[in-house]
């Protein structure tokens, strides 16, 4: 009678501990979901060590920086290739690109040390060297809003605003860094965020260059490289070397992480840059695996 | 009929003679043919001195040397327990983190508190083998033997596992302040960085300034200073050591802002030619403790004879991935000849099926280390191959 009693009184439980196991690892693998890669399978499509994504709304089109074979790459939206453009052989390690309002391309090539301005339409490539208070500028991230560039220097760590006419107007800079700056950032709702590694820290300043917030996220985050600033609320966080992405909320809270090391799909390999495309979706650079992955939303 | 009382403190008694004999006949029976004077001494660990030889030995049969009921970490943690917990944080010394408890501590008497036989410094010597024991020039605690004076022992915050995360900080701890400054006259800046000029343990010169001076320094200050910073562009250094910029203008590159150069090397003076501020694997640490503790911890890890990063790696920066010398293959063929040219087809004509990525080494092979034979990143009797040849 009492083995009887207990039992009745444990199936509930025993159901809902059942029902729970089933569903919390599909809450903590993250609300992303993967649908496509931008990879050329075959010689001589294979990317080489890309390391950077950019958009184009107009067209639907992901362009790629494809560092290993000099070149970029641009994709539809569904992941077919559509072109490889090397600028007439000249592109000397490019690491990252924007699209300016008049279609001008301008490529951080690491290899000559410049901004390099690409006219499609004049046919022209122009390498700019950058220059901030008298001090070369070695320009590392870049990103494009308002007529004007975002550029990480790393020679100084901090990042760095020119106009059109690439003069040095202003300076995001760490201010607890020490030996070492920022390795990413990214521009949302009209702040900058960075992300320091050697810290493990996330800094929001305002578009006066003010720090509004700084975000530690601690022994949770190892080697993070890049960030991504969902509008829905979560801050992802790209791990080099452990090859998956945190997400963390404002706070710095570490929400879950999702992705794991490896070569096969939905694994990453030495991931070099994390971005959130104008269709909301999320793009991993996954550079030693020579792909770009594109996550939806479940 | 005893009454229930009485019967209680029998139970008590009967139970309390069972458990003081218990201890003192094993102990009895142990010592019968191991030397009792051989574990007694000025400091005796505590279950010795209680006779209670089977809290850590099975007198029977045990998987572990010694007779010992578990490893030795599982069992000096089931007493300890407070240091069970507070070890794990931050930077641990690698005994340590391997459960080595052993490799500084008796585990029966020794002659000092902590159960430390002799000095501690021949036990730091005996695994630090880089470290002189004597030197022209020797700092007073180093000579004494007091690594702990300026060393903690377990774990710490750092690399070097010193007792205060900033070095300065501990320097000033004995060295009064006035004094360091009136030692350092016409200093334009606040006196800081005491690890860039001098050697902690000891050198050939006098004040411990390290052995090998930088040519500009030997000169003055003002051959990279500009009068009244401490800071220096990091283009300065570049002004004189040019071959450098090439390797700084690559994909991947050690550039990380401010001067990214003074964070391996010192602007001042050194150990040995390069100027490092340490050994180079302790340097590399500082900033990639991840991939430290994922080689630490790997069962099988890349062969011993790998003493320095720059090995594989091109340590100011490199076109290749993970700032490695070459390709996956080309890097590992360098000491593998064999396999570099009898092995799984690599290269270019060889693709990954699974990313289409040129085939080289570092597919299959984890070049730190694994858990699995060979640095194999995957099982090599289950999984590695099928990853790519899914049909056998």
């Amino acid at each position: 009678m009492l083995i009887e009693r207990l039992l009745r009184r444990a199936v509930p439980w025993v159901l809902c501990i059942l029902l729970l196991s089933t569903w919390v690892p599909a809450a903590v693998a993250g609300p992303w979901q993967w649908k496509i890669n931008l990879q050329g399978q075959t010689p001589p499509d294979a990317m080489i060590m890309p390391s950077a994504l950019e958009f184009d709304t107009a067209k639907d089109r992901y362009y790629v920086v494809d560092s290993g074979n000099n070149r970029l790459m641009s994709f539809d939206r569904e992941g077919k290739l559509l072109s490889a453009f090397n600028a007439g052989d000249s592109l000397q390690a490019p690491y990252d690109m924007v699209r300016d309002e008049k279609g001008v391309l301008w490529v951080v090539e690491k290899g000559r040390n410049s901004l390099t301005s690409i006219d499609l339409s004049g046919k022209t490539t122009v390498p700019h060297t950058l220059s901030y208070q008298g001090r070369t500028v070695y320009a590392d991230r870049l990103a494009y809003a308002a007529g004007q560039f975002y550029v990480l220097d790393r020679a100084s760590g901090g990042i760095l605003v020119f106009d059109q006419d690439l003069q040095g107007k202003q300076s995001f800079d760490c201010p607890d860094c020490g030996d070492g700056g920022f390795v990413d950032f990214k521009l949302q709702g009209g702040e900058l965020w960075a992300l320091s590694m050697l810290n493990r820290t996330i800094y929001r300043f305002g578009a006066d260059g003010r720090l509004a917030a700084k975000i530690s996220l601690g022994d949770a985050a190892r080697f993070p490289v890049s960030l991504a600033v969902d509008p829905a609320g979560p801050i992802y966080v790209l791990e080099r070397h452990q090859g998956g992405i945190a997400a963390f909320d404002a706070t710095g809270e570490l929400k879950y992480r999702f992705l794991e090391p490896g070569q096969t799909r939905g694994q990453l390999y030495f991931p070099v840059e994390l971005q959130i495309d104008p269709w909301g979706q999320l793009c991993v650079v996954d550079e030693g695996n020579g792909r770009v992955q594109i996550f939806g939303r479940y | 009929m005893m009454r229930k009382p009485t019967q209680l403190f029998m139970l008590l008694f009967v139970g309390i003679v069972l458990w003081w004999s218990r201890a003192d006949a094993g102990s009895a029976v142990c010592f019968s043919c191991h030397e009792k004077s051989a574990f007694s001494g000025p400091v005796v660990h505590q279950p010795v001195a209680s006779g209670e030889c089977v809290t850590c030995h099975n007198p029977h049969v045990a998987r572990y040397d010694g007779l010992l009921s578990q490893s030795v970490a599982d069992l000096c943690y089931s007493c300890h327990t407070k240091e069970a917990k507070a070890f794990t944080k931050g930077i641990m010394h690698i005994p340590v983190s391997q459960g080595k408890c052993l490799a500084c501590h008796e585990p029966h008497k020794a002659d000092a508190k902590g159960l430390i036989n002799g000095r501690l410094r021949d036990r730091c010597l005996a695994c630090h083998k880089t470290l002189t024991a004597q030197y022209q020039v020797t700092h007073a605690p180093y000579a004494r033997g007091q690594c702990e004076a300026c060393h903690q022992p377990h774990n710490a915050g750092n690399t070097m596992l010193l007792r205060d995360d900033d070095p300065d900080r501990l320097c000033s701890s004995c060295h009064n302040q006035d004094k360091v400054r009136q030692a350092h006259p016409n200093y334009p800046v606040a006196v800081k960085g005491c690890l860039t000029c001098h050697n902690p343990h000891g050198s050939s010169r006098a004040n411990l300034v390290r052995n090998t001076l930088h040519a500009p320094y030997a000169k003055g200050c003002t051959g990279c200073h500009v009068a009244g910073q401490s800071t220096v562009p990091v283009e300065t250094c570049l002004g004189c050591h040019k071959e450098i910029s090439g390797q700084l203008r690559t994909i991947h590159s050690h550039l990380i802002g401010g001067n990214s150069c003074t964070n391996c090397h010192s602007p001042h003076a050194g150990d040995e030619k390069r100027l490092l501020r340490g050994r180079q694997m302790q340097i590399c640490r500082t900033c990639h403790e991840d991939t430290y503790r994922r080689f630490e911890k790997s069962t099988y890890v890349h062969t011993e004879s790998v003493k320095e990063c720059n090995e594989c790696h091109a340590v100011h920066g490199s076109n290749h991935m993970a700032m490695l010398r070459g390709d996956g293959n080309g890097v590992c063929s360098r000491c593998h000849e064999t396999q570099g040219k009898f092995t799984h087809p690599v290269g270019d004509k060889a693709r990954d099926q699974r990313t289409g990525q040129p085939m080289t080494c570092v597919n299959c092979h984890n070049p730190h280390g694994s858990e699995y034979k060979g640095q194999m990143r995957l099982n090599p009797e289950k999984e590695l191959c099928n990853q790519c040849h899914q049909g056998y």
